[in-house]
């Protein structure tokens, strides 16, 4: 249906402006415009007044500061992103997937049974009102200045989102598909493999796109408090040397480095829930 | 007609309700059905006909009184009942030949030796082109159809439907009433159908168990004795419209029809 409506459409509009790319339509420039017209304001107007380097750099400094962290000169050093990057990603993609794993874990457990799930329901919800944030300086006396305190505040703020969707997935089973099984005397196990996990994906993949973000969140703000590599400690020392144009440029890599982990779970997604709703919707 | 493959005598069934007071769901229950016999129950909602049918499934368990299948007490959920609910309840990852196949899997059954099978019934019941498809790319009674040939695959010797057609539309419904009748000509199973349309009760059945509430207990079986097989015209044949005022008149003195 959507393809003959497309296709109508097309066909309705006489002729693109871009006769090499008849599928593209000129409200698509839209954005980058935007971009570039508010990228020339802000470089116009930092240079008519004067705007000190420290407040706010002009957009070609913190090109320049991009640029430089991203020279492929003296590779791994101190100056250049590579190494905080790698620090930042290692400390992140671990405690996401101690945290996923714990969370599915947890929540497949609980959701087997009720009575563990009103006894532990409290906690989890005490647990979850806290700021998690919040824990990152025990953590930090805890776990130490590597990496092991970043993996699990990473772990904790990942773990919560992932164990409560996936509790409510693997509970999501229409009570009807229970009753067949059942007339067949399926085993729990038998219940949980081929009706309840299958249930649950659509619902795990909703919080792993949350815990995607949050485990970003984890491991810089595990590298504020106390760390000696990754892109959270560089952005601390550049705030001591007021090197902003070096900020900018950090907070650049780290969006973009959340946008491709994003991006990334978006495909694998495709490909697992090739069968819900939610994904047939995307590709119409 | 063979021998009798269910017997139910005396059967009783009581709810603990939510303010402890006991429900009497089910009264004095007595019928047999015979081996290959189509037999349909209609009544209000709340008369007990899905809790008599958790009862022959083995779903749940009764209070008192005999309920036999082949000369075997039901006691739990057994190989030998194919169930259809109301909804297809297809597993919506899994294509229509692997959801036909999901009993073959439960039960631990040779799946070679269904596979045949499977695409057998597949064809029977006109999805034989649909057989590699998701249940999202079906309509409702070709969902509901995919739920009939998975509830047949394990070969079990009677088939519980539960309103299986009581989602759809009034056109499809009265299609797959003829297809459902052909199938059944053709498997030889013995089907009980619970639905709460009079027409769709006396269009099916080989007989009509009539059933009324509070408590839930069988009225009166009747029996149709309309030749088959039944075209969709015998709905307006002179037996038909008797039997169906019959079971009318039976709901108009409970007060269930104003």
């Amino acid at each position: 249906m959507a393809d003959i409506i497309q296709r109508g459409t097309t066909r309705a509009v006489p002729r693109s402006a871009f006769r090499f790319f008849p599928q593209f339509k000129l409200y698509q420039l839209a954005s980058p415009a935007i971009l570039v017209v508010l990228l020339v304001l802000w470089e116009v107007g930092v240079r008519v007044w004067n705007v000190p380097v420290y407040v706010l750099p002009a957009p070609s400094k913190i090109f320049q500061a991009l640029a430089n962290g991203l020279s492929f000169h003296d590779f791994w050093g101190d100056q250049r992103f590579y190494v905080h990057i790698a620090a930042t990603l290692s400390e992140a993609m671990l405690g996401f997937v101690v945290g996923v794993l714990a969370g599915v874990a947890f929540g497949g457990s609980i959701s087997q049974t009720p009575v563990l799930e009103s006894i532990i329901k409290p906690y989890i919800m005490g647990f979850q009102s806290l700021p998690k944030v919040a824990v990152a300086p025990l953590i930090v006396i805890w776990f130490g200045f590597g990496i092991g305190s970043k993996i699990v505040l990473v772990a904790l703020l990942v773990f919560f989102p992932i164990m409560i969707n996936s509790l409510a997935g693997f509970k999501s089973v229409e009570p009807e598909l229970h009753e067949l099984m059942r007339s067949l005397s399926a085993s729990r196990w038998q219940v949980f493999r081929t009706v309840q996990i299958p249930s649950a994906l659509p619902y795990i993949f909703a919080g792993l796109e949350m815990a995607v973000v949050y485990s970003f969140i984890g491991a810089v703000v595990g590298e504020f408090v106390g760390g000696t590599k990754g892109l959270g400690v560089q952005v601390v020392q550049m705030t001591a040397a007021m090197d902003v144009s070096g900020m900018f440029a950090a907070l650049i890599i780290l969006a973009a480095m959340g946008a491709i982990a994003s991006k990334l779970l978006q495909l694998l997604r495709s490909r697992v829930l090739y069968w819900a709703p939610s994904e047939q919707n995307r590709k119409k | 007609m063979g021998a009798n493959l269910i017997e139910v005598g005396r059967l009783e069934k009581y709810f603990q309700s939510y303010d402890g007071a006991d429900v009497h769901a089910l009264a004095d229950i007595n019928f047999r059905i015979d081996e290959g016999e189509f037999i349909t129950v209609v009544g209000p909602s709340g008369c007990g006909k899905t809790t008599l049918l958790r009862v022959l499934a083995g779903l749940i368990s009764k209070s008192s009184g005999t309920v036999n299948l082949a000369g075997h007490e039901i006691n739990g959920p057994s190989r030998d009942i194919g169930i259809v609910f109301q909804s297809p309840i297809l597993l919506p990852w899994r294509s229509v030949f692997e959801n036909v196949m999901l009993p073959i899997e439960i039960l631990k059954l040779d799946r070679a030796q269904y596979h045949k099978r499977a695409l057998e019934l597949i064809e029977m019941v006109g999805l034989q082109d649909f057989a590699d498809k998701l249940p999202s790319e079906l309509s409702g009674g070709m969902q509901q159809r995919a739920a009939i040939a998975r509830a047949l695959v394990h070969n079990p010797r009677i088939l519980l439907m539960d309103e299986p057609f009581g989602a759809l539309d009034a056109l499809t419904r009265e299609q797959m009433n003829m297809e459902l009748q052909r199938i059944w000509a053709e498997s030889g199973k013995t089907v009980f159908l619970i639905t709460h349309s009079i027409p769709e009760a006396v269009f099916l059945g080989d007989r009509v168990m009539v059933m009324t509430n509070r408590p839930g207990k069988v009225d009166r079986i009747i029996d149709v004795g309309i030749p088959r097989p039944r075209p969709l015209d015998s709905m307006g044949t002179a037996r038909f419209g008797e039997v169906a005022t019959q079971i009318r008149a039976l709901f108009e003195q409970k007060g269930y029809i104003d």
